[in-house]
């Protein structure tokens, strides 16, 4: 139920910003309202290519308060076999793809007396989001974008419906240094980061140095929103079945799909109704249910949520 | 859904409140096993379940109007009763949206709401409402978003801001409580407002319902149910109105138990909300007398049962300990020992 | 009725400096004298401040508590919380805020922190003095101030209000109910509970 993708959407149109980036406007293949997105929520596309699938993350772009359509920005990523080249390449207008309903790990902070936005390259995106809301409301705001020398004019183009005076686009080439714009901010400003990992890294160091708390910090590394993982297979002992759990489905779905109905409630690795022992190999532990020595002594796995980083592993079912 | 409305029912003074017969046999009993202690007992708010009661996403049942107009006096008397701080204007709309959408859903011969862009129009028809508003835009309702949508449902309803790592409550409409103040925990993080209640913090029950709730994904809500017990049909039973209400405890004897006593339960349930990300938490009451439970064999020796071996520091903190005796003993003589099977459904579809 | 072992009663730590802050202001509503060994933690340079309120009309600047530490003593509370709330609003996020002394002042501060953008990881509250309670009646809503015993006569509505140990952070206020709404009268034997 929770790994279901009951969101089917038809492309409406597609529009190739720069060779690199393409953007991809979405609406309900049944014509009606899509789910509302808040400000940096994502969308979860499963895309079917011949023999693979993916399941990608993109943040949405389009405004929160608009339901007749929902826009992602793809950055093509080189050399790919990808879910990003398939994207731009094969779904065309028309097509339909299905999603999961909108999903958000990048809130916005409601108590913020100013947001403070600092990304790099497609990093941009969950801010464009932000940027549609915070028209929205009038809050303070101050963006800082960094990005390839090159791609500064396509950056401005993306960036042009919005206020300029409060817009920094700052070429990669240039030193990094956002000491004054980290020691100025006034008290109650909520500092988010999204770009690659380098960039996320230093912006959260030079803020902690400038005294920010951890609580006004907020990160997302692009793409990551659905942490997948690795196949494995599942061993149960009792039913006597060797169960193979792909990349793209949970352990508990695996042994779902083999006929087994395991004992479980929310799914979401908290309530501790699946809790099942672990014969042979090693979990992988997800849940927020088991603790301390618990957790240690690898004897019991959530299987709604856990893994193994073992090849097999061999459990009590 | 054929719906029956009861308008003059009354929560107070005479207290002309009544359970019709589907009304008894859709409760939502909340006692799975012979005992009872807390625990995570949280499960997915999707239609179906043991009883009708979980068939829609905000239950509409025989009672409607009558709380309604119960939750207009308490208002009347007392506005601070809903309270939403100010940066939860966003949570405000998404509660008013998720409502009327599911009211009109659920019960299309009730409700209905039209929409042309942000121009939208909302008929309740059971209370004879017809309000045209943009959605967005506060001034073009009587009152604010989230006091408007609450005042048109039943059950009490919270709004959980979520930063620093924790749930704050930061808004509310709570007329129809178990003796929790609004106006005293508006603000408080999840463990703070929680703080009164024995034992489960011990438990860790709260620890990992903070955990869960905060991963709670738009478009799966989850419920669960919680209970104490009240003396007559009081929807009201506020710790501001307790001295008011409190004297109603040391009324209950062998003759009225089985009319004057109510297993209060509450659905509670969490809906994560898309623009705000906050957390709607809606706690529906009902309330069913010690002799309507009776009448479902299954439920009253139920009852029996867990109230005999009820923890002292549940007793005390759910108010029971002047008259849980009285119950055990009106219900002792229904009760024959004999296995239960397990499970809240009636077992029986007829009374 | 009356519960124990409520978790919502807030626990006080030792006074200690968060070293991760670029400047530091310390607000007090008595005379206090930090301990120098407080500042151990801290680079020299770091700004350092300490605003007292001295529950007196002829008050004027002291000497501060190390070399580059700048001090400013108040009259009352209430100048002090005036004072703080201007320069709140013109703060810079860095700041770490210290608040000592009784338990209604340090929440007081830590309200008006909040209300200015500054959450609890940036300010640190330090409960010295009396254990004296003020007391939020559920019933009126008055507020009792000083209350040291465990039943005590609502300010407002004169119910005989037990104290709670629950404990609101945005009335820095422990909850008062009526103690005999059950039964009229049945009050328990009143004694000082919070010296």
């Amino acid at each position: 139920m929770s790994g279901a993708d009951h969101l089917p959407l038809r492309v409406r149109e597609t529009e190739m910003i720069s060779p690199l980036l393409k953007r991809f406007v979405f609406e309900a293949a049944d014509g009606g309202e899509l789910p509302p997105a808040g400000a940096g929520a994502h969308l979860r596309l499963t895309l079917e290519g011949e023999g693979r699938r993916w399941k990608n993350a993109y943040s949405i772009v389009s405004a929160p308060a608009d339901r007749s359509h929902l826009s992602i920005i793809v950055r093509r990523v080189s050399p790919s076999r990808g879910g990003s080249a398939f994207l731009h390449e094969a779904v065309h207008p028309g097509a339909v793809v299905a999603a999961h309903e909108p999903g958000n790990l990048f809130p916005m902070s409601h108590i913020a007396r100013k947001h403070l936005m600092v990304s790099g390259g497609i990093g941009l995106t969950p801010f464009l989001s932000y940027l549609e809301a915070i028209e929205a409301t009038g809050a303070d705001f101050e963006l800082r974008h960094f990005c390839r020398d090159e791609e500064i004019p396509i950056f401005e183009r993306i960036l042009s419906g919005f206020d300029a005076g409060r817009i920094t686009i700052h070429p990669a080439s240039a030193p990094f240094d956002l000491s004054q714009a980290l020691a100025s901010q006034p008290l109650g400003t909520h500092l988010y980061t999204c770009g690659p990992e380098a960039l996320m890294g230093l912006v959260l160091a030079a803020a902690r140095d400038h005294g920010w708390p951890a609580s006004k910090l907020h990160s997302e590394s692009f793409g990551g929103a659905h942490a997948g993982g690795l196949p494995f297979t599942a061993i149960l002992k009792k039913s006597g079945l060797k169960v193979a759990v792909r990349d793209d489905q949970t352990l508990l779905e695996a042994i779902e799909e083999a006929g087994l109905e395991p004992d479980c409630l929310c799914r979401g690795g908290a309530c501790g109704v699946c809790l099942t022992s672990v014969l042979e190999g090693e979990p992988d532990h997800r849940d927020h249910f088991l603790e301390g020595a618990e957790s240690a002594s690898n004897r019991s796995i959530m299987i709604c949520v856990s893994r193994a980083k073992t090849q097999n592993i061999v459990l009590d079912l | 859904m054929n719906q029956r409305f009861k308008p003059a029912e009354t929560f107070r003074r005479d207290f002309t409140f009544r359970n019709s017969d589907e009304a008894v046999l859709r409760f939502p009993f909340p006692f799975p096993e012979d005992s009872y202690m807390y625990s995570v007992n949280i499960e997915p708010h999707t239609p179906g379940g043991p009883t009708a009661a979980f068939q829609a996403a905000f239950d509409v049942d025989e009672h409607y109007v009558a709380e309604c107009a119960e939750r207009a006096i308490v208002l009347e008397e007392d506005p601070g009763r809903c309270k939403v701080l100010p940066h939860m204007m966003a949570a405000q709309w998404d509660t008013l949206e998720l409502i009327m959408e599911s009211f009109a859903r659920d019960y299309p011969q009730d409700f209905s709401l039209t929409k042309e862009g942000t121009n939208w129009v909302w008929e309740n028809r059971p209370l004879g409402i017809k309000q045209s508003f943009v959605f967005g835009d506060a001034k073009t309702l009587p009152c604010e978003p989230f006091e408007y949508i609450t005042r048109q449902a039943q059950g009490d309803f919270t709004l959980q801001d979520q930063r620093e790592d924790n749930l704050f409550v930061d808004g509310g409409m709570v007329t129809t409580q178990a003796d929790w103040s609004l106006e005293f925990n508006i603000g408080m993080t999840f463990h703070e407002w929680h703080g009164p209640v024995p034992l489960a913090h011990q438990l860790g029950v709260f620890d990992r319902a903070l955990k869960f709730l905060m991963r709670l994904q738009y478009g799966q809500p989850v419920r669960r149910l919680n209970w104490t017990m009240t003396i007559n049909p009081r929807l009201d039973t506020s710790p501001e109105n307790y001295p008011l209400w409190g004297t109603d405890r040391t009324t209950v004897t062998p003759e009225n138990v089985a009319e004057k006593v109510f297993l209060r339960v509450e659905l509670q349930t969490l809906f994560r909300l898309p623009r705000s990300n906050a957390i709607l938490f809606g706690i529906r009451c009902y309330l069913l007398s010690v002799a309507d439970i009776a009448r479902v064999e299954k439920w009253g020796k139920r009852l029996h049962r867990v109230l005999l071996d009820l923890p002292t520091e549940l007793q005390d903190y759910k108010g029971l300990t002047r008259y849980r005796q009285t119950v055990v003993d009106y219900l002792a003589p229904l009760d024959d020992g004999a296995p239960l099977p397990s499970g809240i459904a009636p077992g029986q579809t007829a009374l | 009725m009356p519960v124990s072992g409520i978790v919502s009663r807030p626990t006080y730590e030792a006074l200690a400096i968060d070293p991760a802050g670029r400047r530091h202001l310390f607000v007090a509503d008595h005379a206090f004298e930090p301990d120098p060994g407080v500042f151990a933690a801290l680079p020299s340079e770091a700004p350092v401040e300490l605003w007292r309120a001295l529950a007196e009309a002829r008050v004027g600047s002291g000497a501060g508590p190390r070399a580059n530490a700048l001090a400013r003593d108040f009259r009352s509370t209430t100048q002090l919380l005036d004072a703080l709330a201007y320069r709140l609003e013109r703060e810079r996020v860095g700041l770490r805020l210290y608040a000592v002394g009784l338990e209604s002042f340090v929440w007081d501060v830590a309200r008006l922190a909040r209300g200015l953008g500054m959450d609890s990881s940036e300010y640190r509250l330090s409960h010295v003095g009396s254990n004296r309670r003020r007391v939020y009646c559920v019933h009126c809503r008055a507020i009792t101030e000083n209350v040291a015993t465990n039943v005590v006569a609502c300010s407002g509505c004169g119910a005989n209000l037990f104290v709670r140990d629950h404990f609101s952070r945005r009335l820095a206020a422990f909850m008062g109910f009526q103690i005999d709404a059950e039964a009229p009268g049945e009050v328990p034997p009143i004694e000082e509970a919070f010296p």
